[in-house]
């Protein structure tokens, strides 16, 4: 017989109130986990869209891609290596439309790679956002440190850095807004172990994002609330289950007493446990992809199936070890206590 | 025939250097179909005994020694096994699941005793036993709807749902009032007698001793 169930369907209300606590939380989670994802891919897509590989940075450049010079030997002899490796740079900028209204971009140059837009000299190559703002492929854009100008070639999707749109531009017209005649970095796509190289000091892609010190700041803030909302419904299940036990401790005793295994009382309770975070689980699933179509096109969110799992995988084994600690009592009680307590 | 022995069982309570002699060296045997009643005075150790007897606490010193075989010697899993199958409760509350019907409460029953006993077989079984209770019409009542008395005896149905052995009654009749003290004596007797369930019973009240076979006297940790 299925007690837990049974007790469910009797007891509406209580089991009501748990779930739609776990409902709320866990809403509540999803929605921060898609903002938390959606700014990190506002911030670093430009990086996050590229393959797994290393990224080689000056090694006196204090894990500061601004202040990192690549030796030009030193990246010809890594770029001869891998015929997909580049050699790149990016500094934040401004790019001046028609009517001489500016925007923020991420002005983004690169050697020859298929990660990366061909830019010739004079083009430029935008994030597709940089369409809402009411430009164009034809258009012609300025820059102040720039003699020339710039005609939009085309748009591509989701490449944006720093919250910025990223401007793919040619090394040339690089060259000469920066005065610089380096490369500021050099990556290396495919590579399972980064090599070692004189001077050069290399980083894993999750290592690279990490020295963004906007990115780290952000996404640490923001995971630390979602971990924050995960342990609170953890501890909610424990609390919630607890105050059960204790209202139960009589009715366990007597069914202890008539023959009722210890291990059939903890499954009746994982059995409650996982009915109402499951149900929970799936309508806040629904509700934050819901979320995701309606929220406004400027909203950075962004909730992929994979968070998802992992973040109801977590719900369902934080509500199992918060239930089962609380249950520690069922193991406790003794049959003769309940029986001389009284009516449960 | 003796289904049941206790064989020089004592029980002693410790509460901290104060040691406390509950049961002296208790001799006791129950006859099969037999109904016992054990009376005595507050904390004679009427309830201790039968506690002990049921494998709901364990003895100090001495066995209890069921169908030949000393259960103060086996493990908890073997006691609860015994408890599950062979022995039916009644205590002084019916103790009964509130978020289990009638019904229910019986299925379960049948659930932990791990019975045999077919889907269609196990309908019949909780017909018949719910009939022999009169509360047939209650099936499906849940038990915050039962007055005091079907109560009771819903938990007399769960108790002997399994066919058990033995019958262990705590104060069956303390929460009801006389006629209903009465019916469910009686209901006790004729099961007893049916279906040759050896029953041991505390009681308090001298007016239910008319419905057992044997009576026995405990004062002070002692038979008298």
């Amino acid at each position: 017989m299925n007690m837990a169930w049974k007790e469910i369907k009797k007891n509406k209300g209580r089991f009501m109130i748990l779930g739609s606590i776990v409902f709320l939380v866990s809403f509540l989670t999803f929605i921060i986990s898609g903002l938390a994802n959606g700014l990190s891919q506002d911030n670093a897509a430009l990086i996050k869209e590229l393959p797994d590989g290393s990224f080689y940075m000056d090694a006196n450049a204090d894990e500061t891609y601004n202040l990192s010079k690549i030796d030009p030997d030193t990246q010809s002899n890594l770029l001869n290596k891998q015929a997909e490796a580049a050699a790149l740079s990016i500094q934040m900028g401004f790019l001046n439309n028609k009517n001489d209204k500016q925007q923020s971009v991420a002005f983004v140059t690169s050697t020859d790679s298929s990660l990366f837009p061909k830019v010739k000299e004079g083009e430029v190559v935008l994030d597709a956002s940089m369409k809402d703002t009411g430009i164009k492929v034809g258009d012609v854009l300025t820059n102040n440190q720039f003699s020339g100008k710039f005609t939009v070639k085309g748009f591509v999707d989701g490449k944006k850095y720093s919250h910025a749109p990223v401007a793919f531009i040619n090394s040339e017209n690089y060259k000469e807004m920066y005065r610089t005649e380096e490369m500021q970095l050099v990556f290396v796509p495919g590579e399972d172990k980064a090599q070692s190289v004189a001077g050069l000091q290399a980083y894993s892609k999750k290592q690279f994002l990490h020295t963004i010190p906007s990115y780290n700041a952000e996404q640490m803030s923001l995971n630390m609330i979602v971990w924050f909302l995960v342990v609170i419904s953890g501890m909610l299940f424990a609390i919630f289950f607890y105050m059960m036990n204790v209202q139960k401790i009589g009715l366990y005793g007597i069914l202890k007493a008539i023959g009722v295994k210890t291990g059939t009382l903890f499954k009746m309770m994982w059995t409650q446990m996982l009915l109402i975070t499951a149900g929970a689980l799936s309508l806040s699933v629904a509700l934050s992809q819901g979320f995701k179509l309606l929220s406004p096109d400027g909203m950075p969110f962004s909730l992929t199936l994979d968070t998802t799992i992992q973040l109801s995988i977590v719900f369902l084994v934080i509500g199992f070890i918060g239930a089962t600690l609380s249950g520690i009592q069922i193991k406790k009680v003794q049959p003769l206590q309940a029986i001389q307590q009284g009516e449960v | 025939m003796a289904i049941f022995t206790i064989d020089e069982v004592k029980k002693t309570f410790s509460n901290g250097e104060i040691e406390e002699e509950v049961l002296k060296g208790i001799n006791l045997s129950l006859k099969e179909g037999e109904i016992t009643a054990l009376v005595g005075a507050s904390g004679s150790g009427k309830s201790t005994l039968l506690t002990i007897a049921a494998g709901l606490q364990p003895a100090s010193d001495g066995q209890v020694v069921f169908e030949g075989k000393n259960i103060s010697a086996m493990t908890q899993e073997q006691i609860r096994k015994i408890r599950a199958s062979k022995f039916g409760f009644i205590f002084q509350f019916a103790h009964l699941v509130p978020f289990l019907t009638v019904e229910e409460q019986l299925e379960l029953m049948l659930d932990v005793s791990e019975s045999t006993l077919k889907k269609d077989e196990r309908k019949k079984e909780i017909d018949r036993v719910l009939k022999l209770v009169e509360m047939e019409h209650r099936r499906h009542a849940y038990p915050a709807s039962l007055s005091g008395g079907e109560k009771q005896r819903v938990a007399i149905a769960r108790a002997i749902i399994h066919k058990p052995k033995v019958l262990f009654a705590d104060e069956p009749t303390a929460s009801l009032d006389s006629k209903r003290s009465k019916d469910v004596m009686a209901l006790i007797q004729r099961l007893t007698q049916t279906l040759n369930i050896t029953t041991l019973m505390v009681t308090h009240d001298e007016d239910m001793l008319s419905y057992a076979d044997r009576i026995i006297k405990m004062s002070d940790g002692m038979v008298s």
